[in-house]
């Protein structure tokens, strides 16, 4: 029986629209902020010189890089490429399902839900709303919404594969059944938070088990968010393009499973040489490299489909901008597992390298995917022709300038920035370059980089108006085709045992389960689990052997029936994040902890270091001295014996803050002990009043400095109010803070506050804004200013007293010949 | 099991289950791969060109 169906092309031109829209948003935002590591000025002093002095500011908050750089990514990352994976989804899945998206309510509510999530992160980013985490930064609200919003996205989308009239799942299916499942999964738990307000909320995570959980969501944020889908999109709109069926479906087969199951393995490669234990290094490092053969069978498959059409490659923009994008995959996935070895991470990591690495990923395969893909689409949502192949061949190239000058500055900036932080001065004791010489020298790179960024944003405008004049040259239209419908019992029949306890599969993921006890089990019950494992694998092979045909059957009837092939791909993606994290949730406790223990906060600490969240001072500044000679050389205290960062230093911040990039230098050792005399107030590298004039004019006391001048924390008072209900939600959350009344946390932050501040009237501080203000009343106005908050937080960085414990390794005999403790 | 998460040097056994791990769920989808057949193989790729105008009167 056959009938007519309609599908519904709207919510693709909508999410179409939106994605370029946002995308241009994003990409602004993107080059302004660049601008900003150039000019400290373009982080809101620029106003005063364009409005002639009408507007007087030497930074304005919503505009400095802290606040706009989680912006650039959450819009890029949710706004321009989420929208463009909707509208390829939403298309792509209704011809391949044979019928209409399930619900048009569902679809709209979609829609419009992403875009307010998107404007209400626009809004609180930018004011200081933060969770301090890198690509989720959004407040707890917003995360509800958008779990919301991916439930009605996977109930629309499921909903429709149980009404579809083909039995088998497409590839490109699966591609986006593994984003929705995967990147529910790690959205919910690395979001999980415990509010204290309506706009603040401390992560149930801190310190390692934070930046654990962190890098297991961020990695695969990237791999489920911005690779998946993509290649979902890749196997449906590359073979349109070139009208020819996908090179090998056999590669498709063996890329998908080995991608999906080895990456969620790889995100501790983002803390190598940190304090992250050396086994989840290890596995981070290993999983990456493996990670070479699935991404690159998956490239390889996308070029490959273009056989016998690469001569549409020069007539084609479509064909052009999928090449291009699936050979940047190729380039940024042989970098990623190259970045991912612990050695040449030592040189990359914090520096720009990274920064390049991922705009490779985002512009080359994510950019160039999407505007393919919106040339593809256009002309058929508005059953037209393309306004103008000769601009759309002209934002390739423009965009494609753009990129190889953004990475290959980024590379250059990275690399020198790297050595040069390493290079140690003749004699071999002291480091050549300060930090800010590194910062001055690859100056020219931060220009480059900003003309790159600015040349593709002029390509995609040139998109946008390309399509906004198809769009004009047509009618909107929703393709009408006629389908034979699938009776029921054609598809969906598998039953749950056969799909998951299949003889083969059951065995071998045991032998799978034994593999990982052989790992954490204690001395000769790890050899017994090797065994096993061993008996376990010898029993699959049979197994596949007594029923080889009925298994070869297998996987076709399980891409024909959708729910149990979700769950399979849930069991695939959670095994790698459950290895790693359990285990450290449960043994990276403060009773486990030897060695050095963080001090706790004071309440005014506390308040000074939700500051420097909000501030976003975590984009800049690390506070995570890792593993390496140079590191501690130039970060650690000198007398100090290993000086890096330790396990247990950071094991109360909620969230963490070792951050990612290094634009200014590492703050773990910023701050001291506590001042002679004083009750609280602590005096670390340097004093009080170099903070103050540090924060007031960065370049006062660091010349060359491209911080921006934070001058309204000299005016906001500190939110003293909140912080009873802070420390009561880090009290539930593990943090041994004692037993203090409101009053007591009040009485403690004002001690505090005025010993700070009468140290930095003491130093002679002078405040521009207030010239008036001196000796009482100037301690007063500072007390309760937001800048002292700040520096007391500062001022405690890197405070632990050391906790000796029995089991604590006792130093050792060496044999000399093997460099091994003699008792091995 | 502390000592054991935390402390103890991996460097001997991480990279065996790792390459075990890996392994394991590499022959397996390639040999599932490498046994579907073709007439299937060729059915389930053109799955996107079904709908082509070019390719209705095929």
């Amino acid at each position: 029986m056959t009938t007519t169906i309609t599908y519904d092309d709207k919510s693709v031109r909508h999410f179409m629209i939106a994605s370029i829209l946002w995308g241009i948003v994003g990409m602004l935002v993107g080059v302004i902020i660049a601008t900003q590591l150039s000019r400290w000025e373009m982080n809101g002093h620029w106003l005063e010189m364009v409005t002639g002095g009408w507007i007087k500011a030497d930074g304005i908050s919503f505009l400095t890089f802290g606040r706009l750089r989680p912006l650039h990514t959450n819009a890029v990352i949710f706004a321009f490429v989420g929208n463009m994976m909707f509208a390829g989804v939403y298309y792509s899945t209704q011809r391949l399902c044979k019928c209409r998206m399930a619900s048009d309510l569902l679809s709209r509510i979609h829609f419009w839900g992403w875009q307010l999530i998107i404007v209400a992160a626009a809004v609180t980013l930018p004011a200081g709303f933060t969770r301090g985490k890198e690509y989720a930064e959004l407040i707890w609200p917003i995360n509800i919404a958008v779990v919301l919003m991916w439930v009605v996205f996977a109930v629309n989308f499921l909903w429709t594969l149980a009404k579809r009239n083909e039995p088998s799942l497409y590839v490109a299916l699966w591609f986006y059944i593994s984003t929705i499942v995967t990147v529910a999964m790690l959205y919910i738990v690395n979001h999980l938070s415990l509010p204290t307000s309506l706009t603040h909320s401390y992560p149930i995570f801190g310190g390692l088990q934070d930046g654990l959980v962190q890098w297991w969501y961020g990695h695969n944020a990237v791999a489920f968010f911005l690779t998946t889908p993509i290649l979902g999109i890749m196997y449906y709109f590359l073979p349109k393009a070139a009208n020819r069926p996908v090179y090998s479906y056999r590669l498709s087969i063996v890329h998908f499973w080995s991608l999906v199951f080895i990456y969620i393995w790889a995100g501790p490669h983002h803390l190598l040489n940190t304090a992250l234990p050396n086994w989840l290094q290890y596995l981070g490092m290993l999983f990456s490299l493996m990670l070479w053969a699935p991404s690159w069978g998956g490239m390889l498959n996308g070029l490959l489909t273009l056989r016998g059409a690469w001569d549409k490659l020069r007539t084609d923009p479509v064909i052009k901008f999928f090449a291009a994008g699936v050979t940047f995959y190729g380039m940024a996935t042989f970098e990623g597992p190259l970045l991912a070895i612990t050695k040449v991470n030592a040189l990359s990591h914090y520096t720009d390298w990274t920064i390049g690495h991922v705009h490779s990923g985002a512009l080359g395969w994510n950019g160039f995917m999407a505007a393919g893909m919106f040339y593809w689409l256009a002309p058929r949502l508005w059953k037209t022709q393309l306004w103008s192949k000769a601009l759309a061949n002209m934002h390739f190239w423009i965009g494609l300038t753009g990129i190889l000058l953004y990475v290959a500055a980024m590379w250059c900036a990275g690399i020198m920035q790297g050595l040069m932080l390493g290079q140690v001065a003749p004699g071999g004791t002291t480091l050549k370059y300060e930090f800010l010489e590194t910062l001055e020298s690859i100056q020219i790179f931060y220009w480059l980089r900003s003309f790159g960024g600015l040349l593709y944003l002029v390509g995609f405008i040139l998109c946008a108006v390309n399509v906004w004049k198809t769009a004009r040259s047509g009618q909107p239209h929703d393709e009408s085709v006629e389908v034979t419908l699938l009776e029921k019992k054609q598809k969906d029949g598998m039953a749950w045992g056969e799909a998951l306890f299949n003889d083969p599969l059951a065995h071998i993921f045991l032998a799978m389960a034994f593999v990982i006890l052989w790992f954490f089990l204690p001395r000769h019950a790890d050899k017994a689990a090797l065994v096993v494992a061993l008996l376990l694998s010898w029993k699959a092979v049979t197994a596949f052997k007594a029923s080889k045909d009925k298994w070869t059957n297998w996987h076709e009837r399980l891409i024909e029936n959708y729910l149990p092939f979700t769950v399979l791909v849930f069991v695939a993606v959670a095994i790698g994040g459950a290895v790693q994290i359990v285990p450290s949730l449960i043994v990276n406790r403060e009773k486990n902890i030897e060695g050095r223990l963080q001090e706790l906060y004071t309440p005014l600490e506390l308040a000074g270091r939700d500051i420097y969240v909000s501030e976003g001072c975590y984009n800049c500044h690390s506070q995570m001295i890792r593993t390496l000679v140079p590191e501690v050389m130039r970060y650690g205290r000198s007398g100090v014996a290993d000086d890096f960062s330790h396990l247990g230093e950071s094991l109360f911040d909620h969230p963490y803050q070792w951050g990612s990039k290094r634009t200014g230098p590492d703050l773990a050792r910023e701050g001291g002990p506590l001042a002679t005399g004083a009750k609280y107030m602590r005096v670390g590298k340097r004093g009080n009043d170099w903070h103050f004039n540090h924060f007031l004019n960065p370049r006062q006391t660091s010349p060359g400095s491209n911080m921006p001048a934070y001058t309204w924390l000299f005016e906001k008072e500190t939110d003293v109010k909140s912080v009873p209900a802070r420390i009561a939600a880090q009290a539930k959350l593990g943090v041994p803070w004692p037993a203090m009344n409101q009053h007591e946390i009040r009485d403690s932050i004002e001690t505090q506050s005025q010993e700070i501040a009468k140290s930095l009237v003491g130093a002679g501080v002078y405040l521009p804004a207030k010239p008036d203000l001196k000796d009482d009343a100037l301690r007063n106005h500072l007390a309760k200013s937001q800048v002292v908050a700040l520096i007391s937080y500062l001022q405690k960085l890197g405070a632990y007293r050391e906790i000796d414990k029995n089991g604590k390794t006792k130093p050792a005999v060496l044999d000399p010949d093997s460099n091994r403790s003699a008792a091995n | 099991m502390f000592k054991r998460v935390i402390i103890e040097d991996w460097a001997h056994i991480v990279p065996f289950v790792s390459f075990f791990i890996f392994a394991t769920v590499f022959v397996l989808v390639t040999l599932r791969a490498m046994r579907l057949g073709k007439a299937e193989r060729q059915r389930l790729a053109s799955l996107p060109l079904q709908d082509n105008p070019e390719n209705l009167n095929r």
